[in-house]
């Protein structure tokens, strides 16, 4: 596929000059064309299409924060990384979530009772503990301490829960 | 493991509304819990968290699940396969090598697996038309499984799946339908038909599409988001199936009346193939039950239970044989056992 002449994007529009017997070719992408003022034209479906796919890699370089799953990951296994990939995707998957539950979005079923006390202690646990471990790689050795504390505090509330 | 899979199967049951039609019910809800990634993403010990955590539930003093506690690893693989035959596990979750469990109620009809494509699945089965009772059933498991642990859940996407196809409820209740009259007046289509509208899915037994064996169907809904979880129920129990059952019966009648002779020989010739082959495959050993199971409906036999043969068509699948023989089998010594068990059963 030919590229733009100034970005790496595939390109749709190709324009080619005999000036004085000198061939001039010019490969333009969607976006560059716009701007270069090329009147595309109707609205050519392949033209939409790449441009999903455009969409869907830039998309795809970007990483869930939480678990480090890609769109691409997803398209290989249909499965998602974690709870936070729903808000980091959201603009990808709402489509899919359309087509595979029959343009249903809204959830109406049943909900969940209250957190209990225990797994949220154990939750925030493991949210200091990620912290602590990133503190002390970036060598916050002060910020370290104080989660060090809290942890401790958290550690000692669960030891007081359990006897 | 103190449960007992010889005597305990929820078809010994005397029990099944509507089971000359609908062989069993099942229920499933797909749950995560909050703060750990799916089991996709999971590292080792992300998932051995998961189940200590989950195990809470078979070992609260005062809980009244009585479930047993299995960690997959120490499951030895023909009970293993054996789960599967049963539904109580699904083969992903028997292959898988990372730490998953299950919990089983003794009876063998309800269970809950842990780190398979959801942190947990809860699941129940049971014979004949019994939707609402294994609706039931996992929403019970499900309210206390919440009390010892957090689920991941979205005001917008409602329970949160690692696949979206189970987003929302995450519940998919499904029934198994033995449907030889529809399909000997071929008239099948009609439950094609009738499904559409209503979101469900048909699928042959143990297949994809429209292949089956012993005129076995599994019809379950397709959509998880955006209606209730007794809206999904009720559209199988009330609204998909009366009709197909009544259709169903009425077809079995038509061919009674007008086909009598051809309905007696598929039935008896079916009873001497079980009572006299020596070497029997799954599927003509389910096929010939399948023929059997009409003639009992039809009462051309009256000799044989129709539990025998629902039991039969669990009991005949090969982590069943093995479990019984207990030794390692090749498949032809398989297909031997096979026509052996069903000889005794059947008292040829």
């Amino acid at each position: 596929m030919t590229t733009c002449d100034l970005c790496d994007r595939p390109a749709i529009y190709h324009d080619v000059r005999i000036v004085n017997n000198v061939h001039n070719t010019t490969h333009l992408c969607a976006e560059h064309a716009l701007e270069a003022g090329v009147n595309l034209g109707p609205i050519d479906l392949s033209v939409v299409f790449s441009t999903i796919e455009e969409t869907l890699e830039h998309t795809s370089a970007k990483a869930c924060p939480d678990c480090g799953m890609t769109i691409a990951q997803y398209k290989k296994c249909s499965l998602l990384g974690c709870p936070t990939c729903y808000e980091t995707f959201k603009e990808v998957l709402l489509p899919i979530i359309n087509k595979v539950q029959n343009n249903n979005t809204q959830h109406v079923g049943r909900v969940p009772s209250q957190m209990s006390v225990d797994l949220n202690r154990h939750l925030q646990i493991r949210k200091l503990l990620k912290k602590l471990e990133s503190a002390v790689s970036q060598e916050q050795y002060e910020q370290a301490a104080t989660l060090r504390d809290q942890l401790r505090e958290l550690h000692e509330s669960d030891d007081h829960h359990e006897n | 493991m103190k449960i007992n899979p010889e005597q305990n199967c929820p078809f010994n049951s005397d029990y099944a509304p509507f089971g000359d039609v609908v062989l069993s019910s099942r229920a499933r809800l797909a749950r995560n819990l909050e703060g750990f990634p799916f089991v996709n993403r999971s590292t080792t010990s992300d998932c051995m968290e998961v189940a200590s955590l989950v195990s809470r539930i078979c070992t609260q003093d005062d809980s009244p699940l009585s479930l047993e506690w299995i960690d997959m690893d120490e499951l030895d693989e023909i009970t293993s396969q054996m789960f599967v035959e049963r539904h109580l596990i699904s083969s992903h979750l028997a292959e898988s090598t990372h730490p998953r469990a299950i919990a089983v109620g003794p009876e063998l009809s309800r269970s809950v697996m842990v780190n398979e494509e959801d942190h947990i699945r809860i699941q129940s089965i049971r014979p004949g038309l019994q939707l609402q009772e294994v609706r039931d059933d996992v929403q019970k498991l499900d309210l206390s499984i919440e009390e010892v642990i957090t689920y991941a859940f979205d005001e917008q996407f409602g329970f949160i799946t690692a696949c979206p196809t189970n987003l929302g409820t995450g519940a998919r209740f499904s029934v198994m339908l033995h449907l030889p009259g529809l399909r000997i007046v071929k008239d099948l289509q009609r439950v094609h038909q009738a499904s559409e509208g209503m979101s469900l899915a048909i699928r042959g037994y143990r297949g994809e599409g429209s292949g089956t064996i012993a005129d076995l169907f599994q019809v379950s809904n397709q959509l998880t988001l955006g209606e209730t979880e007794e809206h999904l129920c009720n559209i199988l129990s009330d609204e998909f199936l009366p009709p197909v059952i009544e259709w169903e019966r009425k077809a079995r009648m038509r061919i009674a009346k007008e086909q009598p002779s051809k309905l007696d020989d598929q039935t008896f010739r079916a009873i001497g193939v079980l009572h006299n082959a020596r070497i029997l495959t799954p599927e003509e050993a389910m096929n010939c039950l399948g023929n059997i199971r009409l003639g009992i409906c039809l009462d051309r036999i009256t000799d044989i239970d129709i539990r025998t043969i629902n039991r039969l068509m669990i009991d005949i699948h090969p982590g069943h044989l093995r479990w019984k023989y207990g030794k390692e089998l090749s498949t032809d010594e398989i297909n031997s056992r096979r026509s052996d068990l069903i000889r005794e059963k059947l008292g040829a």
